[in-house]
């Protein structure tokens, strides 16, 4: 069984002012960028995870994928991870997951998938998460967690 | 036997623009079915002359617009698509149904992404046609307008591809102002067959003259409004070419 992660960032996307994340704009300037997750376990080789990823959960010609498991940009605030709670119907990931166990060209099997949606947060002066967690997350259907830019979970 | 001219429409798990697509192809005289593409295969499209992908979200437009939909007919029918194309079939995609086109690599290279406002856009918008041979295209004005809605309608491609479209006319409309971001502000795109054709405006949403936001806008005393007359285009185009048949 192997592990990998992508993150898929859109190469035609700019850092953008945070006001538009938030319901009352801060009073510091931010900005944010935005990036998608996958973390997947997998039957087969590691070329072939990489093949399915760039196929079906890429835009060759809009996003860069970078497989390295270390966070895509650097020089962050802080990042949030949410996604769909265990238990909640991700219809995302049924339908990626329905969609490559309908091809079954080779050996490779894909045995579980985990998506997310990351926002980087840019600043000079000291801000905090909480605005951000507040009014991007929902309790009802999310999880989420906060990193800081020294890669520590703080939330 | 009266000879028909039939379109086939497939629907996609979130595809919301079937019916009014439906309406206008009955409208400009094709008999026209609506498939769900869990019913789709290549048996389908014996005694088709044009596939329509009409507008919406479909999957949800989860992943990005139109990959999920493109992975799925790829898994159900191969490139039975690009045969229909290949041995003379039309198809048409509107809006999410260019998306898919584009994603199943049946027009011209390049992709359709989130606006450069990062917002979606429902709006009426000027076209310019930029093509005269274009079967889909034959019957409008060089000049029109049809409503746009949609987040991710932004084309690109890679450098320098966009411009080369727009000169050997690939790029069959335009965008008269940079309502998005596309480059040369494309619009609708055909292949070079010019036998496919997908435009993010919707002129379903312009079948009649009643649905302009001016009610005094008047074309002539017909009652169509712009929209019909791409539906009708290629109704007479390939209904020459089913009564020469």
């Amino acid at each position: 069984m192997g592990f990998l992660t992508a993150e898929v960032v859109g190469k035609f996307e700019s850092e953008q002012d945070t006001s538009k994340l938030l319901y009352a704009p801060l009073e510091q300037s931010a900005t944010f960028r935005k990036s998608r997750v996958y973390q997947i376990k997998y039957d087969g080789t590691e070329e072939e995870a990489q093949s399915f990823v760039l196929k079906s959960l890429v835009d060759l010609y809009a996003d860069e994928v970078s497989f390295s498991g270390e966070s895509y940009f650097k020089n962050f605030k802080f990042y949030i991870d949410y996604g769909m709670k265990p238990g909640a119907l991700d219809l995302e990931r049924e339908a990626i997951i329905s969609s490559q166990k309908g091809f079954n060209v080779s050996e490779f099997k894909l045995l579980s998938l985990e998506l997310s949606q990351r926002i980087y947060i840019f600043s000079d002066p000291d801000i905090g998460p909480e605005p951000f967690v507040r009014d991007v997350c929902n309790p009802a259907i999310h999880v989420w967690s906060v990193t800081d830019s020294d890669g520590r979970k703080v939330a | 036997m009266e000879e028909r001219t039939n379109a086939l429409l497939l629907k996609y798990p979130g595809t919301n623009c079937d019916f009014e697509t439906a309406r206008a192809l009955e409208a400009a005289g094709f008999s026209t079915k609506i498939l769900p593409i869990a019913r789709f295969t290549e048996e389908s499209l014996k005694s088709i002359q044009l596939v329509v992908l009409s507008g919406g979200f479909s999957y949800g437009d989860y992943v990005m617009a139109g990959r999920l939909a493109q992975l799925e007919t790829e898994r159900r029918v191969g490139d039975a698509l690009t045969r229909f194309r290949d041995s003379g079939g039309y198809m048409m995609g509107i809006c999410n149904g260019f998306q898919i086109l584009t994603k199943l690599g049946l027009l011209p290279e390049g992709s359709l992404i989130d606006n450069v406002s990062g917002r979606f856009i429902c709006k009426w918008v000027r076209l310019n046609r930029n093509t005269d041979s274009s079967p889909f295209l034959k019957g409008l004005p060089e000049s029109f307008e049809l409503p746009i809605a949609h987040a991710e309608g932004r084309f690109i491609a890679p450098s320098g591809l966009a411009e080369s479209y727009l000169e050997d006319g690939l790029a069959a409309l335009l965008y008269k102002d940079d309502i998005n971001g596309s480059s040369c502000q494309i619009a609708g795109l055909t292949d070079e067959t010019g036998r496919v054709f997908g435009l993010m405006p919707h002129p379903e949403r312009f079948l009649l003259e009643s649905h302009h936001y001016d009610p005094d806008w008047k074309r002539e005393d017909d009652g169509w409004g712009t929209g019909y007359f791409i539906f009708k285009s290629i109704f007479n185009e390939i209904s020459e070419g089913v009564s020469n048949q």
